[in-house]
């Protein structure tokens, strides 16, 4: 791959996935752009209490950024939104921060993701009307995107295509296969065909379709994300707790007590 | 070899923000060539600031008594607790506001990607403190920032299954400012919560 050096990007469309301070007054930005991938910029002064850019680089604003730079870090050299800010808000917000953990932790810096990053820029402002639905399709697009797509139209072993009224076993990193219901081989991933046409269809609209697919999304993902556990999903779990209180916590999986 | 008592000072001074090394010996020399007596007093306020200041019991803000001078005075209304990030930010709404309520301080805000959760925030102390009752209202003044917003929904969760009010600070135009120079999300929260007159 044949990169410019001290290259100047001018007016990249990009959200901020993640912010941290640096230094004194400086912040360490990983930013989503369509034509740069993930990319990690300086953002020089933009704490100091002046700056403009304190209200314009947060997570989920659509925003034109420049930068300057070669290696790991460049610098920013001028960021402006491009578009109304999105007003996620309580569970939608922390849903945000999943979609952002799991582009910081699949994406590798400077790989071009065009269709993805439209498929983020969609999925945000469903995230507060349609949130599970959203983040399937999302997650679908993503395993696509790195390069592990998941096989939903046909038979992992036979090639036989799904059939909506039938049961599947699914093999992570193969496919579905046709469950009898006999052998165990199921290892807990059993679900309709119906589901995973719906997926393929982005569809979803059906409860069980979507209670389905929820644990198959969670261990495909868990495959490419290594040992480390997803934060905003502790914080999801967490939440959950801290909003049932004590009697109507025995319905759901949380064993420990609430806060 | 190990260092000089110059170079253990001027790598001790980095530990400040902002300081890189150039800094860093500059004030050593300072102190050492031109203001000793500064020097000492200085050692001795720090020696004396980490051994003595803790978090306050009620609040979590900085303080060297078990209670802040908030959380005991007497004529304070104990009903209302104000939830803000930082220490500053105690003496922020104390100078500009008229509260006569209590505090609670973070001392951060939830980051999950930087792994922050809400016991790293103290949120197992502020639960245990409303569940002590005689709070009506939970004020949030977290900062307007994606991570403050996220702070305060899920405090406002925590306060409202025990039967409490949680409030949030507005956001809007700063008193002087010209609209056209505001940034665009202020003006869209502004619009939102704009009020009847």
């Amino acid at each position: 791959m044949i990169r410019v050096n001290n290259a100047r990007i001018h007016l990249q469309p990009a959200y901020v996935l993640h912010q941290r301070p640096y230094r004194d007054s400086s912040l360490l930005l990983e930013l989503f752009t369509p034509e740069h991938g993930r990319v990690g910029l300086v953002a020089r002064g933009a704490r100091a209490a002046k700056s403009r850019l304190h209200g314009v680089l947060q997570p989920f604003q659509p925003l034109l950024v420049s930068w300057a730079g070669r290696g790991e870090l460049a610098t920013l050299c001028g960021a402006e939104s491009h578009g109304p800010l999105l007003r996620l808000n309580g569970q939608s917000l922390i849903s945000g921060f999943y979609l952002n953990e799991l582009l910081l932790r699949l994406l590798t810096r400077h790989d071009a993701h065009p269709a993805l990053f439209d498929i983020y820029r969609e999925t945000l402002p469903r995230l507060v009307v349609e949130e599970q639905r959203a983040l399937r399709i999302f997650e679908k697009h993503l395993l696509k995107e790195i390069g592990y797509a998941l096989v939903l139209s046909h038979d992992a072993e036979s090639g036989a295509p799904v059939e909506p009224d039938k049961l599947y076993a699914y093999r992570l990193e193969q496919g579905p296969v046709r469950y009898d219901g006999a052998d165990g081989q199921g290892a807990g991933l059993t679900l309709r065909g119906a589901s995973l046409l719906s997926l393929m269809n982005e569809e979803l609209r059906d409860e069980q379709s979507l209670r389905e697919i929820k644990p198959l999304m969670r261990a495909a993902l868990a495959l490419y994300l290594g040992g480390k556990p997803l934060q905003s999903r502790a914080l999801l779990i967490n939440m959950h707790k801290t909003m049932n209180p004590p009697k109507a916590a025995q319905q759901t999986d949380a064993s420990a007590e609430p806060a | 070899m190990t260092p000089s008592l110059i170079e253990q000072l001027i790598e001790a001074l980095r530990c400040l923000p902002g300081v890189g090394p150039k800094s860093a010996q500059r004030m050593a020399f300072h102190l050492l060539q031109r203001n000793r007596a500064g020097a000492r007093t200085l050692a001795h306020a720090l020696a004396a600031a980490v051994d003595s200041i803790h978090h306050c019991a009620g609040c979590r803000t900085l303080c060297e008594a078990e209670l802040c001078k908030q959380c005991s005075d007497p004529a304070r209304d104990r009903s209302v607790l104000c939830v803000v990030e930082s220490p500053p930010d105690v003496l922020a709404v104390e100078r500009a506001t008229g509260y006569k309520g209590l505090y609670f301080v973070l001392m951060g805000h939830l980051s999950p990607l930087d792994g922050i959760g809400p016991n790293e925030i103290g949120l197992d102390k502020l639960a245990a403190r409303l569940d002590a009752g005689g709070v009506k209202e939970v004020i949030l003044a977290t900062n307007p920032t994606v991570e403050g917003e996220a702070t305060a929904h899920y405090i406002s969760e925590l306060v409202r299954v025990r039967g409490i009010k949680p409030t949030r600070i507005a956001h809007g135009v700063p008193v002087g400012g010209e609209l056209e120079y505001v940034d665009g999300g202020t003006l869209s929260y502004a619009f939102s919560g704009r009020r009847e007159m």
